[in-house]
């Protein structure tokens, strides 16, 4: 091929489009040499294929459809009475839903139901959208305080809204520091100024039965802050000692202080109302204000989080973990890079054997190899990370991508004979209705795992899907292009 | 390629169809025998009824781990390269910590998985639904798209056979349903109509002699089928060279699917064409 052709064809939209894709993900995967000389690049590698564990937690909580005779105010205050926990309207404008934060089956729950005049409509194991997303992020914070870098929380919500799983996965962790940090709570302290700076422990995190979720008091007020409610010792504890340290004749020089794992995160002092309250009487139901507004809302969200100490709102229990030791995940990564290379090359040896032309073999080695560069370039760019599953995708995508190939190359060399330019778009068009549909069918197979959030599975799909849209629209019309000005020599 | 000389001229509609379709009726017989036993069609594997999947790297024979795990629910040792694959049942949350401690003491180098019981169901139903909307979604495109109802229906039917072949022999070899045997099953899904795609394609829509087309037609099918046979073939040295469990079960239901699909492409799907075109069909 002259220079002049050459130019020609790398002017073709179709293959510039090619070349620029591929220079694009070169750069977004950036292979380089780190400092102790190793190979390195920005490809993010999930737990199969590095040190890491996961855990998967079920909810101990469900969510009930229902109806009542009585309001909906009462109905909920009797059933958590009766339940021993805390009941809790989901979230919307026509409230149908209860979320019971303790497990009982539907046998165990119609009864209770019916003694309240209510009925049970549906029922499902797991919680609310907006509790999920709440343990998400207790767990995210739990995660960071303890200083690990590398961790995902995921909660798996169905169509539903209705969240039965949450998923964990700590990078560089083993399996069983991963049980520990999952399971271990803080310690939550309240403390009473006495005098200047000079505190006085008032009670700990024990003696907190409950904490709601925040709230405005009054309601509608905008003034946002956190309600908790103590245990009969913890309220007894908590008054003795306002009244010992002078909180209650004199708040604003004493200030409640509250610390978890020594730090403080609340300080205030106790409101006039309260104050005078308490000198007559322990109180239980405590609420604590963050203020107003946006800052108020987002303090009083982390103010929960810190009351609960660690704790999670819905009792959790793994029901399923996992983890590789890192010279295995290493191992694997070997073997994986070598499984698509070692494909590439059987592919690139069949592909030989049959057309037996240097000229129709190595582009369409190339044309394979690159649809595989543009998916790794985008797999960096997104930094998804690869695990095990999704590799087998790559190496799939690598055997379909020839398959079609295969198919443009036979149906423009029909009987051996190199065709016209007007025959040749004529059988090219042709090629690439087949492979749309063949395109069509693995997309739509693949789909239902793309969608679904069964576990490991969804990247793997999502890189089948995304490796066939590449092939279908940048890299076969290219090899199309490509190919037509080789054989036309 | 001149390795298999593919002439079916001489054979009737019905002889083509008749070896496939008997094996077709065995391997349903077979996934009927199955589901009565296990209430699924297919073995479930841990990832579905809930267990615990061990990989370790160690030259320590089955009777030594045997009897170093002889308190936990050991339920299988299979050997790969250089290493054991582990499946214990189920055990409760407390034994489980105890088997990580366990593995940990003795085999630092692990891969471990562990799936409880109701998330393994969970799995279940979400697996069995993911595989029905594949294959309707599958048959609704092919059926848009070619618009007749002999040939869209020979598509189909062939890689339904496809499946139900491949699930009977993954119950006669011992391979379990896992997360990453459904997802080799989907993916057969996609393959196995590229060809079937290609062969109606030829047939329907080009001029010529029947015989030349589809003579034709498995020239260029057989080279598809055999590139796919190629990489899954060696994803499958790879990684039993490597030891790594799911890739291994991948690319051998795989490597399954594909050679029954040259069957169910070439005597399922070609017979009933060829019946389709004989009796005035297409062009």
């Amino acid at each position: 091929m002259n220079s002049k052709e050459l130019k020609t064809l790398i002017t073709d939209w179709r293959v510039a489009t090619l070349l620029i894709l591929i220079i694009l993900s070169v750069i977004a995967i950036s292979p380089h040499f780190d400092q102790q000389g190793h190979l390195a690049s920005n490809l993010q590698y999930g737990l199969d294929l590095q040190q890491g564990s996961w855990l998967q937690l079920e909810f101990r909580a469900e969510v009930v459809g229902f109806t009542t005779d009585q309001t909906v105010d009462a109905f909920v205050t009797n059933l958590s009475k009766k339940l021993d926990t805390e009941v809790v309207v989901v979230e919307s404008t026509n409230p149908t839903h209860l979320e019971i934060r303790k497990y009982y089956s539907q046998a165990d729950l119609e009864p209770i139901f019916a003694s309240e005049q209510g009925k049970i409509i549906s029922y499902q194991q797991g919680v609310s959208k907006s509790t999920a997303d709440l343990v998400k992020r207790i767990l995210e914070n739990k995660i960071n305080t303890l200083g690990t870098k590398d961790a995902k929380v995921n909660t798996l919500t169905g169509l539903n809204n209705i969240a039965r799983f949450i998923r964990v996965e700590l990078a560089g962790v083993d399996m069983k520091q991963a049980q520990e940090i999952v399971g271990k709570q803080g310690k939550f302290e309240i403390r009473v100024q006495t005098t200047g700076n000079q505190t006085e422990h008032v009670l700990s995190g024990d003696t907190i039965t409950s904490v709601q979720t925040p709230s405005q008091e009054p309601p509608g007020s905008d003034k946002w802050g956190v309600g908790f409610t103590l245990s009969e010792s913890g309220a007894a504890a908590f008054r003795a000692a306002a009244i010992k340290y002078g909180a209650t004749a004199d708040p604003a020089k004493h200030n409640l202080i509250m610390l978890l794992d020594n730090s403080t995160v609340y300080s205030a002092p106790l409101s006039e109302d309260l104050a005078g309250k308490l000198q007559s009487d322990t109180i239980r139901q405590l609420f604590a204000s963050t203020g107003t507004g946006k800052s108020g809302t987002q303090q009083a969200t982390n103010l929960e989080i810190h009351l609960r100490a660690g704790a999670l709102p819905v009792d959790v229990t793994i029901a399923g973990s996992g983890g590789v030791s890192a010279p295995l995940g290493e191992r694997y990564k070997t073997m994986a890079l070598l499984a698509g290379i070692f494909a590439l090359i059987t592919v690139g040896l069949v592909i030989y054997y049959r057309y037996r032309e240097p000229n129709i073999v190595l582009p369409m080695v190339m044309i394979n190899a690159s649809e595989i560069v543009i998916l790794l370039g985008f797999i960096a760019l997104i930094k998804f990370q690869m695990d095990l599953p999704t590799i087998a995708g790559l190496i799939a995508v690598l055997g379909t991508g020839i398959d079609q190939l295969v198919v443009i190359t036979d149906e423009i060399l029909h009987e051996g004979k190199v065709p016209s330019p007007n025959l040749y778009l004529k059988r090219l068009s042709r090629a690439l209705s087949i492979i749309v549909v063949a395109a069509a069918t693995v997309v739509i197979a693949m789909l239902p795992l793309a969608l679904m959030d069964l576990s490991t599975l969804k990247g793997f799909a999502i890189i089948t899907i995304l490796g066939v849209l590449v092939g279908v629209l940048v890299t076969r019309p290219a090899y199309g292009k490509i190919i037509m000005q080789i054989l036309s020599k | 390629m001149g390795l298999i000389n593919y002439n079916i001229e001489k054979y009737s509609p019905q002889q083509l169809v008749i070896i496939p379709l008997a094996i077709l009726a065995v391997s349903l017989v077979l996934l009927a025998l199955t589901m009565a036993s296990t209430g699924m069609p297919v073995t479930p594997g841990i990832d579905f009824s809930g267990g615990t999947a061990v990989t370790i790297i160690t030259t320590d024979t089955r009777e030594q781990i045997a009897l170093y795990f002889a308190d936990y629910p050991l339920s299988d040792v299979s050997d790969m390269n250089n290493g054991k694959f582990l499946k214990f049942g189920l055990m409760d949350e407390a034994k489980y910590k105890s088997l990580t401690s366990a593995i940990n003491q003795r085999y630092p180098d692990s891969r471990i998985d562990q799936i409880g019981e109701t998330f393994g169901k969970t799995l279940q139903s979400q697996a069995v639904l993911a595989l029905i909307f594949s294959f309707i979604g599958m048959a609704i495109v092919i059926f848009l798209s070619f618009r007749t109802f002999v040939p869209a229906v020979a598509v189909v039917l062939s890689a339904f056979a496809d499946m139900v072949m491949t699930a009977a022999t993954m119950n006669i070899i011992g391979i379990p349903l896992s997360l990453g045997t459904l997802a080799a099953l989907l993916m057969l899904i996609g393959y196995s109509v590229d060809s079937d795609i290609l062969l109606t394609n030829r047939v329907l829509k080009r001029q010529g002699k029947l015989n030349d087309k589809l003579t034709g037609a498995f020239h260029t099918g057989i080279i598809m089928t055999s590139t796919t046979l190629a990489a899954a073939t060696a994803m499958l040295i790879v990684s039993w060279f490597g030891s790594i469990q799911i890739l291994i079960e991948i690319s051998a239901v795989l490597l399954i699917g594909l050679l029954f699909d040259i069957m169910n492409t070439w005597l399922t799907n070609v017979g009933i064409l060829k019946w389709y075109v004989q009796k005035g069909g297409g062009k």
